[in-house]
């Protein structure tokens, strides 16, 4: 059975807490920039916590929503790109070949959501960080545009395994980092193409909502609206 | 290579040598070929600046944009399908963006074809024997008759003479050497 | 004075004899700029591009400017030589050559930007479809493969355009050099001798071209603003941006033309061939586009701001009342604003006043491009993501060698091929008439004879 990934961000559920963040630049070989870089927007970010208020001081509401890659099924970002680096993989990902890259930045500004990251400077890690690495990922160098993978190494080390084993890939068997992370589970990973699995369930939700839907990019991440209760709760 | 040539200033005494020695050919014993004109610029609406040669070049053009037309689209469309990479569902080889491809490859074409047909025309490039006179530049029109025949010269001389050559040269440029000894 | 073929022929080939002190010192500071443009990208490769100022989300800024800026220059001179000779206008000699020029070297520069601006500059090649190990192929769906076919054709048929008729021109100095530049003009005139043979070829040959270039050149700007058009930024994805371009590159490339005949008229003194009749006429082209332009960032805006729509309207009013509104103004003064009247009055319409009007809009030109890139990109559809952009030394440093490359190009071009194309200047000292023809009456025969018209020199309005 093929497989349809896909995520569901629970904006209920999100506290704004921000490990995800820290657990994607852990997973995937992330560098940080240092904060006069970032000061003038070249901070490396595969998924950013947005925070927006609503109403003034002092009856502020503060409201989160992860951005992440949307793993769009009509992908802006892939046409684009005169080498092939952002294409569409069988399992319907938005694959990035890095060593395809020349740098073009063309699929970024093509990219409706401003989640994709590039590489100013051949990074760098502070000590001790340089010794964390994380193996199953390949650490990109200078001029390459790189973006959420939805933890493709991941994905392939539990088909694979599934494969040897002679069975089907069982639901919650394996997540991105940012779902094993998310302490609130706002973040809930899976197979689209599996009808009983928990994404599955959730993306079929009442308030399930896509980013910027109108656009028709046909996003892979799923949006579960706020509650009325919560505005009462805060209210 | 020998020339034999007279200068004029007209181009309707061009014309009239043209014909005066067009006239002379069989009586000379020369072949109507070995003449030559040369100017610096041309000269529209004369008989000898006409070869009626006009619509071919246009075929040619229009040949070349159909080969580059063919290559376009052998180029696009046959290669993508020949390494088909997954889209997400996006077409592979869609004619519209081919078509732009197929486009430019066309225009390519036509035009590179329309610089060979000149070239091949115009008998171009051509290193050997270039025969020019620095007074053409000056305006003067050239005409002569390339190794013309030995008994004839005398009379040739005075033909071109009589249609208004305000100069009459002999020069023996060696292939390969411009030709401009005034004699 | 009444100007003899000798007189055109010792005037037009004079600067590629001679050389001033003013020309080496012009040379020098255009040297200087390329250098310190080369140290700069030299410096960019080493580091990484994170030397310039661009940031996410402004991934493209005074780059993409550059590139959008010098491919629209490019639009004067090819097309608008192919028109006029097209319509057989007979003032067009003395312009033709000074416009295609400016049309290969804007091109050569505005291709080279692409190439220096990706983010890992050695893979460039990238881009060209050829079988290889890497199992690369070119992503034809790309609007960027779109502009390295347009521009690759564009500037082979440029190239070529303005080639051939520089050939007898190239005989011309053969026979009048010496040493070494007889043997490299030998080569460039490719033994050309000028029978009548050969200059109907040429006619034609020159024929076809101006067909064949017209549609190249109004494709190449429209594939350029499809780099924009084919996103789905607000502000970008319009349908406007073909023609809008277009419109937009034939202006500012008129434009660059006129200041730069006035500049070859000025040191190359050619007053008796660039005439205030040239600029005059040109004046009034420039001024149609200027027009033309305002009817189209009018329509732009003015279809955004009825729409509505709150992404649009974000960047709609970046451009006119916040960050940018000051450029955005100034671009509107100087395309417009300016330039309108000093075109439309016909005592202002001089070489000075063209030549004014022209700095004015290059000028605006430039902003209008940045306007289109940057504002769009900074307020894209998410208000988090939103940002800004400011440019640093080694960008200024690296336009700064783009305008100082065109000028060493063009003057170099100057020193090697004569800025007017000599022997299309001595068809215009033939009588009207004559020959066979004048047993006929005029315009019975041949097009050509009968629209030569008048000596181009006693020509004054």
């Amino acid at each position: 059975m093929s497989h349809k990934w896909g995520l569901v961000v629970d904006l209920d559920r999100c506290t704004g807490c921000e490990a995800c963040v820290v657990a994607c630049h852990a997973e995937n070989n992330i560098p940080t920039v240092g904060k006069d870089q970032a000061a003038i927007g070249r901070t490396m970010q595969w998924i950013r916590v947005e925070r927006t208020w609503e109403g003034d001081f002092p009856n502020p509401k503060v409201r989160f929503q992860p951005v992440l890659c949307q793993q769009c099924d009509a992908a802006p970002c892939e046409a684009v790109c005169p080498t092939y680096a952002s294409y569409h993989t069988e399992e319907g990902l938005n694959g990035q070949a890095y060593n395809r890259c020349i740098g073009t930045r063309f699929c970024a500004n093509a990219c409706p959501y401003t989640v994709r990251s590039f590489n100013f400077y051949n990074p760098q890690w502070q000590k001790p960080l340089n010794l964390q690495l994380n193996p199953d990922v390949s650490v990109r160098s200078v001029g390459i545009m790189e973006k959420c993978t939805f933890c493709v190494q991941r994905i392939k080390s539990a088909e694979i395994q599934a494969e040897a084993e002679k069975r089907d890939l069982k639901d919650g068997e394996f997540t991105t980092a940012c779902a094993q992370s998310c302490a609130s589970k706002a973040l809930v990973f899976g197979d689209l193409n599996d009808p009983h699995s928990e994404v599955s369930r959730l993306a079929s939700s009442s308030r399930a909502t896509k980013l910027l839907g109108e656009l028709g990019t046909k996003p892979n991440v799923t949006y579960l609206e706020r509650g009325a209760w919560q505005d009462a709760n805060n209210g | 290579m020998k020339i034999l040539y007279g200068l004029y200033s007209d181009p309707e005494k061009v014309q009239l040598a043209v014909d005066t020695l067009n006239a002379a050919t069989s009586e000379l014993k020369f072949n109507p070929r070995q003449i030559i004109i040369v100017s610096g610029e041309p000269h529209e609406g004369y008989d000898f600046a006409e070869s009626h040669l006009t619509s071919l070049p246009y075929r040619w053009a229009v040949l070349g944009g159909a080969i580059g037309a063919l290559s376009g689209y052998f180029l696009t469309t046959l290669t993508q399908k020949a390494y088909p990479i997954a889209t997400g569902g996006m077409p592979i080889a869609p004619a519209w963006t081919d078509g732009i491809i197929i486009y430019e490859l066309t225009m390519l074409g036509a035009i590179l074809m329309t610089f060979i047909v000149l070239l091949r025309g115009a008998r171009l490039p051509n290193f050997k024997g270039v025969i020019t006179d620095p007074e053409v530049w000056a305006g003067k029109i050239l005409v002569g008759v390339v190794d013309p025949p030995q008994d004839a010269q005398s009379v040739l001389e005075k033909c071109l003479l009589q249609a208004g050559a305000t100069q009459v040269k002999q020069s023996s440029g060696a292939p390969g050497k411009l030709a401009s000894k005034g004699t | 004075m009444q100007i003899t073929a000798e007189q055109i022929e010792k005037d037009l080939l004079r600067p590629i004899f001679k050389t001033g002190r003013k020309y080496l010192v012009a040379v020098g500071l255009a040297t200087s700029l390329v250098l310190a443009g080369m140290a700069a990208f030299g410096y960019q490769v080493y580091t990484g591009i994170g030397v310039w100022g661009i940031n996410s989300p402004v991934f493209w800024a005074f780059d993409i400017t550059n590139f959008v800026f010098w491919i629209g220059i490019s639009h004067a001179g090819t097309l608008i030589s192919a028109i006029l000779r097209l319509t057989n206008a007979t003032w067009r000699r003395p312009v033709t050559r000074c416009a295609e020029a400016i049309t290969v070297f804007s091109l050569l520069i505005g291709g080279l930007i692409p190439l220096c601006h990706i983010g890992r500059p050695w893979l460039g090649y990238w881009m060209i479809p050829y079988p290889s190990q890497r199992g690369i192929w070119p992503n034809f769906r790309s609007p960027l493969e779109w502009d390295f076919f347009a521009i690759a054709t564009y500037l082979i048929g440029s190239t070529t355009f303005l080639y051939l008729p520089a050939i007898p021109d190239f005989a011309a100095v053969r026979d009048a050099a010496k040493g070494l530049r007889k043997r490299i003009y030998s080569i460039l005139s490719l033994g050309w001798q000028g029978t009548p043979r050969q200059w109907q070829r040429l006619e034609i040959a020159m024929h076809i071209m101006a067909i064949a270039i017209v549609p190249v050149a109004v494709s190449v700007h429209t594939i350029v603003s499809w780099d924009f058009a084919m996103t789905l930024i607000p502000m970008w994805h319009t349908t406007i941006f073909g023609p809008y371009f277009v419109v937009g590159a034939i202006f500012s490339g008129v434009a660059a033309l006129i200041l730069a005949m006035a500049l070859l008229r000025r040191f190359l003194h050619l007053e008796e061939y660039l005439k205030p009749l040239h600029f005059n006429n040109l004046g009034k082209l420039l001024l149609t586009m200027s027009l033309l332009w305002f009817y189209c960032i009018f329509a732009e805006f003015l279809t955004t701001w009825y729409g509505n729509t709150p992404s649009e309207m974000a960047v709609f009013w970046e451009n006119v009342r916040h960050n940018f509104a000051p450029l955005f103004w100034t671009m509107v003064v100087c395309n417009f604003v300016i330039p309108v009247p000093i075109l439309a009055m016909k005592k202002l319409r001089t070489v000075t006043g063209t030549a004014i009007a022209s700095c004015t809009i290059v000028i605006g030109m430039w902003i209008e491009r940045f306007l289109i890139i940057v504002p769009a990109l900074d307020h894209k559809f998410l208000p988090y993501s939103w940002g800004t952009y400011r440019p640093t030394l080694v960008e200024d440093i690296l336009m700064a060698s783009t305008f100082g490359f065109m000028t060493l190009l063009y003057l170099s071009f100057t020193k090697f091929v004569p800025m007017i194309s000599v022997w299309e200047m001595k068809v215009g000292l033939q009588p009207r008439g004559g020959g066979i023809l004048t047993t006929e009456a005029p315009g019975e025969k041949r097009h050509g004879l009968v629209l030569e018209g008048p000596l181009p020199t006693d020509v004054e309005e």
